[in-house]
């Protein structure tokens, strides 16, 4: 089954719409769900133009596809389970929110939070990604524990923060304190980024570029080749007893 | 004027003797009265459910400084306990800190109707009062804190009696606080140089005063100034292995100077109730306390009972958090407030599966079961600290069920057994000596018996709890998950005549009483004409003593809101 949002041209498009129940399992009753815009709640079909083609068992043979102007729609696939969300455009603040299975695929940008807390599937993101994509949120300890995030442009600061389990993919470069508090998984930055993992207490990192503003508080072991490239290997953040791994191609300290 | 007529209540009621009585209670323009006109008044039918007056917190953390600091350090417990706006209820938000809407409706379902905020700092005492106008289905009363007062400590060294009970006096009245609370007295002050006081004969840097001394002194001057309120003491060396002997001496330097009420209340013993050396032969020492308070009526306390779960802890004992931060590594906060006290906040999660942790959660227990009179050992959690009072119903099932304990008992560490005695403990509470450890016997400790709270005789405030519960057909022993579910939900708590909350869901906005207390102290002792107090405190706060006290308008939002003082004859 194949669900198609497009959103209609809104009278104020800077207003967010909280879109929560845009989730696959959600459309194997139908399409009649609403979302919130502010403090009204609204039929889903006043957002969006909905057209539906075949039909679905399971909520793994559900596919949405989101097309227009989806950059403020926010929450969709919050706690999804299955199934595919395909957004044609760039997509909102906290797309994938506790997700745990299944596939969302952005062709545009992600605003913040994307796939914040993730539990398991896996979100492609084909532009940019803004800040704490795959992080944790105010507060908590335990971040991401499962699945895969990949980030084929650049993402903002704060990625993969208090990451706990699964893996982080960036191809572009990553902001400031990609990594801070890492305690499990694998965060992988093809680009470079600003004082990675800081207080990082396990898991693996790897930046391909050069890590600016690198922590003291890591401490070198050596260094070793990996897929035909040389990177130094330290072990940290020692400031917390840290025992992560931490891998960058070239570094520099602050001055 | 308004009538309340509340027919077949199952009524208990300690203070005037009433013990599962089916009556009726009228009430007329807030208070309880003999009668009322049957054909006009509002009915409510309890239906034969336990009616108890309405409860009272003496010893809880809700509003002020530290507990916003706990609110804005936790963003993570903001979303463990939210709830939507609903009719006449504004949004809540927050577990073991929630908003202050969200802290006065909870305890309104559980048919709570006057709250104690523990520690207020005088400085800060504005915020306190601000928090209060927003928690309006409680009346509400502060603890002021002088664990760390210059001038008082320097009384203290003098010998003065009555200058302390003067310094206490025009604080009290400035920051409209209610009762004084020493919170590990010295300790705070040592704190500011980084250090802290092991018991109740170490020196406070600089003043030398000794613990001991400021207690036995504060206590007097307290009776001087004929507070409704005794002492409220914190001990000093709080959860510490072995401290339960600093607990008996401090307990030990309390003489019995008033008839009506205890002489020092003593909070949250559970925390000073520890054996051993360290955490390795960490071990309950419940029974010497019990024994020693069973013996002294001049001595009330409170559990301060611990629950597993996540909580958030806040006190103004600032070295104990910093000690606990060195155990957890978590994020932790520590004040100093200048001339007067100090304060830390970290989070905690309290394991089953952790020996120290079960060990807590038994000793707690055990004072309320070894305490063989209900009326000197009250139900509290020091909430937040050993755990958010919406507990509360769990701690009334287990007091009420051997079974429940068992049963409770066989999930904790196995160890545990080897370290205290409460699976020796036969004792099951009934309902009536759970009335006293949640109402009464607060109201009594506290001193508000007067001013019509904790029963429901005529003339008394017509605060009234009715909880969906047959007391004639329940073994609370057998049956007591029956009796935590009608205590975490009353079919109707009433507040000063109104219907204020009906099955959980607040009904009315709420116009609740700050209460505070006046002595009147001659001119001779007022500290305002007096030099050498001005001149000090010019030099040494960074406010100005005119900016100083709390205005009256800080209790009054509205003109139908009161603020009720209560004026004393003090001594001097
Ligand atoms: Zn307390």
């Amino acid at each position: 089954m194949r669900v198609t949002l497009t959103v209609r041209p809104r009278e104020k498009p800077f207003l967010p719409i909280e879109a929560e129940t845009i989730v696959p399992r959600n459309f194997l009753d139908g399409t009649d769900t609403t979302v919130w815009r502010g403090n009204r709640e609204l039929p889903l079909d006043a957002v969006f133009s909905v057209s539906v083609e075949g039909n679905a068992e399971t909520a793994a043979e559900v596919e949405v596809v989101m097309r227009g102007d989806t950059a403020l729609i926010k929450r969709v696939g919050e706690y999804m389970d299955a199934g595919r969300i395909v957004v044609e455009g760039d997509i909102g603040m906290h797309c994938g929110n506790f997700m745990s299975g299944g596939t969302i695929e952005i062709g545009g940008n992600a605003d913040g939070w994307l796939g914040r807390e993730m539990r398991g599937g896996s979100i492609i993101c084909r532009g940019d990604a803004a800040d704490y994509c795959a992080s944790g949120y105010r507060g908590d300890k335990k971040g991401m524990t499962g699945g895969v995030v990949e980030v084929f442009g650049s993402v903002g600061d704060f990625a993969a923060e208090h990451l706990a389990g699964g893996t982080v993919i960036v191809h572009g470069s990553a902001g400031d304190m990609a990594g801070a508090e890492m305690h499990g998984g694998t965060l992988i930055i093809y680009g470079d980024c600003t004082r990675p993992c800081a207080n990082m207490t396990g898991g693996t990192a790897f930046v391909h570029g050069t890590a600016y503003d690198m922590l003291p508080t890591f401490r070198r072991v050596g260094t070793i080749r990996r897929e035909g490239r040389t990177f130094i290997q330290f072990t940290g953040d020692i400031a917390n007893r840290g025992k992560g791994n931490l891998f960058v191609g070239d570094c520099r300290y602050m001055d | 004027m308004s009538e309340l007529l509340i027919r077949n209540a199952c009524v208990i009621d300690p203070i005037n003797g009433i013990d599962g009585e089916t009556m009726d209670i009228a009430i007329r323009d807030g208070r309880i009265v003999e009668d009322v006109n049957d054909s006009t008044a509002e009915v409510v039918d309890a239906g034969g459910a336990l009616t108890l007056p309405g409860g009272i917190d003496s010893h809880t953390h809700i509003c002020g400084t530290k507990v916003n600091f706990g609110r804005y350090m936790s963003p993570e417990d903001m979303r463990a306990g939210r709830t939507p706006r609903m009719g006449r209820m504004h949004a809540t938000s927050g577990y073991s800190v929630p908003t202050t809407y969200g802290t006065s409706y909870r305890y309104s379902a559980m048919g709570y109707t006057t709250l104690l905020e523990g520690a207020m700092a005088p400085l800060e005492a504005r915020h306190t009062h601000e928090e209060f106008l927003y928690t309006p289905l409680q009346d509400t009363l502060a603890n002021t804190l002088f664990d760390g007062n210059w001038a008082v400590m320097e009384a203290v060294r003098d010998g003065d009696t009555k200058r302390v009970a003067a310094i206490i006096g025009w604080t009290l009245s400035a920051v409209k606080g209610f009762a004084v609370k020493l919170t590990n007295p010295g300790g705070t002050e040592a704190w500011g140089w980084g250090k802290n006081v092991s018991c109740i004969r170490d020196p406070v840097p600089y003043f030398e005063v000794t613990p001991a001394e400021m207690i036995q002194t504060i206590v007097r001057a307290n009776e001087l100034l004929h507070l409704p309120h005794s002492v409220h003491l914190h001990c000093n060396n709080l959860g510490t292995p072995g401290n339960y002997s600093c607990t008996i001496g401090s307990l030990g330097l309390i003489p019995d100077l008033n008839d009506r009420r205890q002489t020092l209340y003593a909070t949250h013993v559970q925390f000073h109730a520890y054996g051993g050396s360290g955490w390795d032969d960490f071990c309950s020492r419940s029974e010497p306390i019990a024994r020693f308070v069973n013996m002294r009526p001049q001595i009330v306390i409170d559990m301060g009972q611990v629950m597993f779960g996540k909580t958030t802890t806040m006190t103004a004992d600032g070295p104990m958090e910093f000690n606990l931060y060195r155990l957890h590594h978590n994020k932790w906060s520590n004040h100093d407030v200048e001339l007067e006290t100090a304060s830390g906040i970290i989070p905690v999660l309290y394991r089953r599966k952790n020996l120290v942790n079960s060990v807590m959660w038994a000793i707690g227990l055990e004072l309320a079961l070894l305490t063989e009179n209900p009326w000197q050992c009250l139900l509290t959690t020091d909430n937040p600290n050993g755990a958010p009072f919406v507990r509360y119903p769990e701690i009334i099932g287990l007091l009420m069920s051997k079974r429940y304990r068992d049963a409770e008992f066989a999930t904790v560490h196995p160890e545990t057994g080897h370290r205290v005695p409460l699976p020796a403990i036969e004792r099951e509470m009934d309902w009536h000596e759970i009335a006293v450890m949640t109402r009464s016997g607060q109201a009594k400790a506290l001193g508000v018996l007067e001013i019509g709270k904790g029963h429901l005789g005529v003339g008394a405030e017509a605060d009234v709890a009715i909880y969906p519960i047959r007391i004639d057909e329940v073994d609370p022993s057998v049956e007591y998950q029956k009796v935590v579910d009608a205590f975490r939900c009353t079919d109707y708590t009433i507040k000063r005549g109104r219907i204020v909350s009906r099955r959980g869901e607040c009904l009315v906005d709420g116009n609740n009483t700050t209460v505070w207390v006046r002595p009147k102290i001659s001119d001779s002792y007022d500290m305002v004409r007096d030099e050498e107090f001005v001149r000090k405190f010019d030099r040494y706060y960074t406010v100005r003593m005119s900016n100083y006290p709390v205005q009256e308008e800080y209790l009054r939002r509205n003109l139908w809101r009161r603020n009720l003082c209560i004026e004393t004859e003090a001594e001097l």
